[in-house]
């Protein structure tokens, strides 16, 4: 909360620095996100993607594992969502199950490879799965230039073509740009707080990330774990992929994912709530009102949208910062009962 | 046209120096055991900075310095995150990319009242240096002769570095804490402020290789010029395994790939595969280079090791 005020500060200092006001300015930041029900929905459009990207997010990191790959995964699961719902035959239905199917496969393997190779071969994670993000976006990229590529329009953008009417997924209100992805992000946020809190397997999960010691005395296995994440944890970011394809998009377009920043802003939400998914789709949605107050405020006043990425890092270095600070504070009070005894 | 010719060998050069540079400055925050996200985000405060000073000053020389000065404002903010408040560095690196995109888009609104780009006729980029005798020379002379101050600074930086590192006391100093921290605190070292002297000069490179970029080819600044380099310039840092020298090989061939792949699209072929052999060699040089477990556990990352 604190951090929140304090990325809000930050953000009046710079208004105020260009000249403007700095009440008038967030006023129509607020409008911009949540001023009327077309804006609101246009908030929650934008936070689909950010939940789903969250969720994969904070299963890996609950594993305690450092999955940067959330972009390459959902740029693969987009392009794999939109080829199988152009390419599969059959009906409308048999179509959007396969696309939904690939996407989620597509983002979970591509996962799975980093997580293979620190199980196996002991290549980090960390920096694996950033490097995979360039292949992925790049294969992507390819894709969508030449072999697949939109032949139709007279411009020849780097884009698939348009997938069929009965494939998309419909939209919550007529005219409005939420669609059912949101509904399908905010269930996989009640279905994977249910899973992480109270069945056995979510616990395994946990246990690994607090404490990979003990899971392992406790009979955990630890890779079967640690994998069994990994792939989730993609393929929910493929899902996000999916959606933004099957929802919005309608066609893969080069840089249509990536350009938003969307896996970033994912990362940053899954972190601002400690990897909790209730949490993180909270999170997230409050990131895309930042991000599309902040487009309405480009409108209409002379202040850039960029502010939004000044609240969010000043927010996060916060939230970071604070973070560690409270459990750098247990760690030591545990210390003193050892020094006590 | 030709795929390799001189020009092609002098545009990898010239496209290698900030990533070489940003790649040493990452390289220092790794030996002192933080690993440095943030190198986007101090690399484009280094070049929004460079442009500033070159708009109110007119000299280059002022420019370069306040590109420096621009990373280390950025640098600094970066170290009390991680060292005094023990943010995680990863997290705090993706939060300083974020906040110097937005802060110099807006200062791009405040200071020159343009959005997008920057651009004025009467900015000095950097002079062309032509080295004296090395530019006689046929092809070598082609080759390493009129490029800017920068790109030669950064090919010196690396050496001095090397040297720095591996022949000074406090170049061991250095090692030793990006070993084994708490041994190094043990043993008296000053860790806190090696850790900061490593950020603080990490911040100096990358600002120099924002000027490099904003003042090396044409001189204008555009938002987000970065592209990602700094992002680049960390596998760099990591198929080079932070050893001056192994960067200099890992900067050559990524400056070699984005030369290639600039030329490739003039034959209409795919650019995205050459784009993407850097990112591969990496991977797989991970198999076979086992580091030591430095990036790993500047990261906190608990994982099946």
């Amino acid at each position: 909360m604190i951090a929140v005020l304090i990325g809000l500060l930050t953000g009046a200092l710079a208004i105020a620095l260009i000249g403007e006001s700095i009440f008038d300015t967030y006023k129509v930041m607020w409008d911009g996100a949540f001023g009327n029900f077309y804006f609101l929905t246009a908030t929650l459009a934008r936070a689909t993607p950010i939940i789903l990207i969250g969720l994969g997010l904070a299963l890996a990191f609950r594993a305690g594992v450092f999955n940067m790959g959330a972009e390459g995964q959902m740029v693969l699961g987009a392009v794999c969502a939109a080829l199988a719902a152009l390419y599969v035959p059959g009906s409308g239905i048999v179509k959007l199950l396969s696309a939904f199917l690939a996407g989620f496969i597509a983002g979970g393997l591509w996962s799975l490879l980093a997580g293979w190779m620190e199980v196996k071969y002991k290549v980090q994670l960390l920096i694996s799965t950033l490097l995979l993000n360039y292949v992925a976006v790049l294969f992507a990229g390819y894709l969508v230039a030449e072999p697949f590529q939109d032949k139709s329009g007279s411009a020849a953008l780097a884009q698939t073509p348009m997938i069929d009417q009965a494939v998309w997924l419909p939209k919550l209100f007529a005219g409005m740009s939420v669609h059912m992805g949101f509904v399908i992000a905010v269930i996989g946020a009640i279905i994977l707080y249910v899973v992480l809190q109270f069945t056995s397997s979510g616990y395994e999960v946990r246990m690994l990330g607090k404490n990979p010691f003990f899971a392992e005395y406790g009979g955990i296995n630890k890779q079967k774990v640690l994998l069994f994440s990994m792939f989730f944890s993609g393929g929910i970011a493929g899902l996000a992929g999916t959606v933004e394809v099957l929802g919005s998009q309608y066609r893969y377009v080069e840089g249509a994912l990536t350009v938003p920043g969307y896996a970033w802003t994912g990362l940053m939400a899954a972190l601002l709530a400690n990897s909790n998914p209730l949490g993180t789709a909270v999170a997230a949605i409050l990131l895309a009102a930042l991000q599309t107050g902040a487009m309405g405020m480009e409108r209409n006043t002379e202040v850039p949208l960029e502010i939004a990425s000044v609240i969010q890092g000043v927010l996060i270095l916060f939230v970071t910062a604070k973070f560690t600070l409270s459990w750098w504070k247990v760690k030591k009070k545990a210390g003193d009962v050892n020094g006590a005894v | 046209m030709e795929l390799f010719d001189y020009s092609l060998f002098a545009s990898a050069i010239r496209m290698v120096s900030p990533i070489l540079l940003a790649a040493l400055g990452g390289a220092l925050c790794a030996r002192v055991g933080i690993f440095n996200v943030g190198l986007e985000g101090l690399i484009l405060a280094g070049a929004f900075s460079a442009i500033v000073g070159n708009y109110y000053s007119g000299s280059v020389i002022v420019a370069v310095l306040t590109g420096a000065f621009g990373g280390v404002l950025v640098s600094l903010l970066f170290g009390l995150a991680t060292i005094k408040f023990k943010a995680n560095p990863i997290v705090a690196g993706i939060a300083i990319n974020f906040l110097v995109l937005g802060l110099t888009t807006f200062g791009l609104r405040a200071i020159f009242q343009v959005k997008g780009a920057f651009y004025d006729k009467d900015m000095n980029g950097l002079p062309k240096w032509d080295l004296p005798l090395i530019e006689n020379i046929p092809v070598i002379g082609k080759l390493l002769s009129g490029h800017s101050p920068l790109v030669y600074t950064a090919f010196i930086a690396a050496i001095l570095l090397y040297i720095f590192l591996f022949k000074t006391v406090v170049g061991f100093r250095i090692l030793a804490v990006g070993k084994n921290e708490a041994a190094a605190r043990s043993l008296g070292l000053k860790v806190t402020v090696l850790q900061y002297g490593a950020i603080v000069a990490s911040g100096v490179l990358c600002g120099l290789a924002g000027a490099q970029l904003s003042l090396g080819q044409v001189t204008m600044f555009t938002e987000g010029m970065t592209a990602g380099r700094g992002f680049i310039a960390l596998v760099a840092m990591m198929l080079g395994q932070s050893h001056p020298i192994g960067m200099i090989g890992s900067s050559l061939l990524f400056g070699l790939m984005d030369a290639m792949s600039i030329r490739l699209q003039g034959f209409s072929m795919p650019t995205q595969f050459t784009a993407m052999l850097p990112y591969v060699i990496t991977i797989i040089a991970m198999f076979f280079l086992k580091d030591r477990g430095l990036e790993s556990q500047a990261s906190g990352q608990q994982s099946s090791r």
